[in-house]
């Protein structure tokens, strides 16, 4: 019963069901043997660049995002979830 | 002497293939200097060679993406393939809805970050535009989500007012489901939405690939078209565990569905811009070899044609020497 107790809490924490359910995938990962574990979180690369338009132009330098997703603790992204 | 003469007279005999026609134009005596300052003494081949390396060099390069083009496709192909497990589900629970009326639409379009892969990109951008005017109207707003380089591209020159995001070098590392969330996320939080419309390239075979559309319906929507009845209608004879409402499941839901359909897209869009580019590739390395055969016939063509000049020229001279005796 305790991930229903905790809908409300990571939904207030402004996450959505996609993050809540990344981080949990990612403590699943970490949970792997050495080898695997490795492996495992190398495989989640994230890379993108995306850009805001307004008045039909892109409104700020595009902001790219590059990182793993195993190592989201070392990472501080403005006001991204990680 | 004699010779100079019909080196002369054969040279006024083929202005046709001569290798630079201007010099036609001046006059004779200028022309004349001037080849025989350069020391050219039949048509050059010099131009038709070039042209021949220069083609054969291309036809190279559009092989060599061909290859790659395929290697990078079946890599890709497997994990498309798998990956329409992920929205079937879905789809049976909230069925697809391509026709919904509401006020708030965003077209997602899905493009590839380059080109040289057939029309995949137009006929994708058609679409949106076509989803674009039969979703706008009064007191309707239709926002665009654009992925990928070639489709921003396309659509800045007519509709960039209407671009809300867009999202580029997604492919730059294997493609894989984090990624995709991230991004799907991304989208969630800086578009208001009350149905999302992802169009892109469904891949069928290597040389088919449909213009699809999936819809994916925000909670409050889904709610309500349930209430109404219809193809939501069964919603309600869902049990719900837990001491979650149906608000918070369909929120859920929506998001995670919006994301899964995402991964799914993005993956058969990959795996059609491969396939495309693979045939695009392979009838331009086709379209090479035919040019490249008609260059060597016209090269042919021409030294033979300076063999035979030269032939006669020593021929005459030769009998106009046996005539002076």
């Amino acid at each position: 019963m305790a991930s229903n107790a905790a809908v409300p809490f990571w939904r207030a924490a402004g996450m959505t069901y996609i993050s809540y359910s990344n981080i949990c995938a990612n403590l699943v990962r970490n949970c792997l043997k050495e080898p695997f574990k490795a492996e495992a979180l190398n495989r989640e690369k994230v890379h993108f660049s995306i850009s805001k338009w307004a008045g039909g132009k892109p409104e700020k330098p595009s902001m790219l995002l590059d990182f793993v997703l195993g190592n989201a603790e070392k990472l501080t992204l403005g006001d991204h979830w990680f | 002497m004699a010779m100079a003469v019909f080196r002369r007279e054969g040279r006024r005999l083929l202005p046709s293939i001569a290798a630079r026609p201007i010099a036609a134009i001046r006059s004779p005596l200028s022309s004349d200097q001037e080849e025989g300052l350069l020391g050219v003494r039949s048509i050059s081949t010099q131009v038709v060679r070039n042209r021949m390396k220069s083609v054969k060099n291309i036809q190279k390069i559009t092989k060599a993406m061909k290859m790659v083009a395929a290697s990078k496709l079946r890599a890709v192909q497997g994990r498309a393939e798998n990956s329409r497990g992920l929205w079937q589900p879905f789809t049976a629970l909230l069925g697809d809805n391509p026709s919904i009326d509401v006020k708030k639409s965003v077209v997602v379009t899905l493009s590839s970050d380059k080109g040289l892969c057939g029309g995949i990109n137009s006929t994708v951008v058609k679409v949106s535009r076509a989803l674009y005017k039969l979703n706008s109207g009064p007191e309707k707003d239709v926002k665009f989500v654009i992925v990928g380089e070639k489709a921003k591209a396309i659509m800045f020159r007519d509709s960039k007012n209407d671009i809300s995001l867009s999202v580029t070098e997604l492919n730059k590392n294997p493609l894989n489901y984090a990624q995709v969330s991230v991004l799907a996320d991304d989208i969630l939080k800086n578009v208001e939405f009350d149905a999302l419309r992802i169009v892109y390239n469904k891949f069928h075979s290597v040389v088919a690939f449909l213009p699809t559309v999936a819809t994916v319906l925000s909670p409050e929507i889904i709610e309500k078209e349930s209430e109404v009845g219809g193809k939501l209608g069964e919603l309600d004879s869902y049990e719900i565990e837990g001491g979650e409402t149906k608000g918070e499941i369909l929120q859920n839901l929506a998001e995670f569905q919006f994301s899964c359909v995402m991964f799914n897209a993005v993956l058969e869009n990959a795996c059609s811009e491969m396939g495309a580019r693979m045939s695009a590739m392979d009838s331009s390395s086709r379209n090479a070899g035919e040019m490249l055969d008609r260059l060597t016939l016209t090269y042919n063509r021409t030294r033979q044609a300076s063999i035979t000049t030269e032939l006669i020229e020593i021929i005459s001279g030769a009998s106009a020497l046996e005539a002076a005796k």
